[in-house]
């Protein structure tokens, strides 16, 4: 019995510890593999006249985004964008993609109110507004209201405003964009590349980190 | 233990790492971005990013983890000989966690109208592993086993 009882004791202890390791080494992993920012190569629509751009046109950077304006992850980079924008405008172009998601009520409708502005010359004043906003207007039962305040508070003309988010030219150049995307292999927002190589960003670091090595 | 007993524990155990891997994940997300990407399938940042995310600040996610962590342990305890606590410690937690599973699929499903895949990864474990805990305290001597472990060499 002693040595039966040893013999169990022994195997318990290296259930146990083989448990407690298999814990931590998941662990570990979860932290080591989600961690570290990542990238690929991927090939992208090239950038348009049509397209939606910050900063001088053949740049030897260049940073796209496919972004939703009612995604939160979207909002939360949103930020390091401008200041990234305000960084590197002279020398990088940023382009932003529209990619609306299907499960996002007001995806398609602010990024026809972006659109909209685009029109009018204030794309960008209206993708800050709309990411600063973004709870206000995501949660309303209505968001148009907010929307057509934004827009006054841009300083837009308001009638042909109102136009352009409704017009099927607005809807068709969204969807369009979003159908290259989905093509090129986007599948979620916010979706980098900077020179046509994806990244996967924790921080603002992460940009600027591809921007140097690239100018 | 008979064959079937030591599977179903083996699966209890199982379940409960990859529950504990899957939360920590969310919780490890939440702590380090707050919000993880919006993909096309899913809606998982609006339900990690909703008012029903944290209790008093503290993410579910977390909460989470905890439980999992505690049911892959008791679970080991059940592998290696079940004390009538300890299988009355797990049933308990095994119901607690189906309990919680359901209100929070019934969250995603009815008020947010969107649905986290983490979060369903991990409702269906709670599911799995409280259908196992029955399969276990059905086991005719109430899942209480006096002594476990390899066979006594003669």
């Amino acid at each position: 019995m002693p040595r039966l009882g040893r013999s169990l004791l022994t195997w318990q202890a290296a259930l146990w510890a083989c448990g407690s390791l298999l814990l931590i080494l998941g662990a570990l992993a979860i932290v080591f593999f989600t961690g570290a920012p990542s990238t690929a190569a991927a090939t992208l629509p090239e950038v348009t006249a049509t397209d939606v751009t910050y900063g001088p046109d053949g740049a030897g950077v260049v940073v796209m985004e496919y972004a939703d304006f009612q995604c939160e992850a979207c909002a939360r980079f949103s930020p390091m964008l401008a200041a990234l924008r305000a960084k590197y405008g002279d020398q990088v172009q940023f382009v932003f993609r529209f990619f609306p998601l299907e499960n996002h009520p007001y995806g398609m409708l602010s990024a026809q109110v972006a659109y909209a502005a685009h029109l009018q010359g204030k794309f960008w004043e209206m993708h800050d507004l709309l990411y600063k906003r973004q709870k206000e207007w995501a949660s309303a039962a209505d968001a148009s209201p907010y929307f057509e305040a934004y827009a006054k508070s841009l300083g837009l003309d308001m009638s042909r405003f109102r136009e352009d988010v409704n017009a099927q030219t607005t809807k068709d150049f969204i969807t369009a964009q979003e159908a290259a995307g989905t093509e090129a292999g986007v599948n979620h927002t916010p979706w980098f590349a900077v020179n046509g190589t994806t990244l996967v960003p924790n921080d603002i670091g992460d940009f600027e980190a591809l921007i140097d090595a690239g100018l | 233990m008979g064959r079937r007993q030591r599977i179903v524990r083996v699966a209890l155990v199982v379940l409960a790492l990859a529950g504990f891997l899957i939360s920590f994940y969310l919780t490890l997300t939440h702590y380090r971005h707050g919000v993880p990407p919006c993909y096309v399938t899913s809606g998982c940042e609006s339900v990690v990013t909703s008012r029903y995310a944290t209790i008093l600040g503290i993410p579910l996610s977390l909460i989470g983890t905890v439980f999992f962590v505690v049911m892959f342990y008791l679970g080991i305890a059940l592998l290696t000989g079940s004390p009538k606590k300890v299988m009355q410690a797990y049933e308990l937690l095994a119901f607690a966690g189906i309990l919680a599973a359901v209100v929070l699929f019934l969250l995603q499903a009815v008020v947010l109208k969107a649905y986290c895949t983490y979060c369903l990864g991990t409702e269906v474990i709670a599911l799995l592993i409280w259908a196992g805990s029955l399969v276990v305290a059905s086991s005719g001597d109430g899942g209480v086993v006096a002594e476990a472990g390899p066979e006594p060499q003669r």
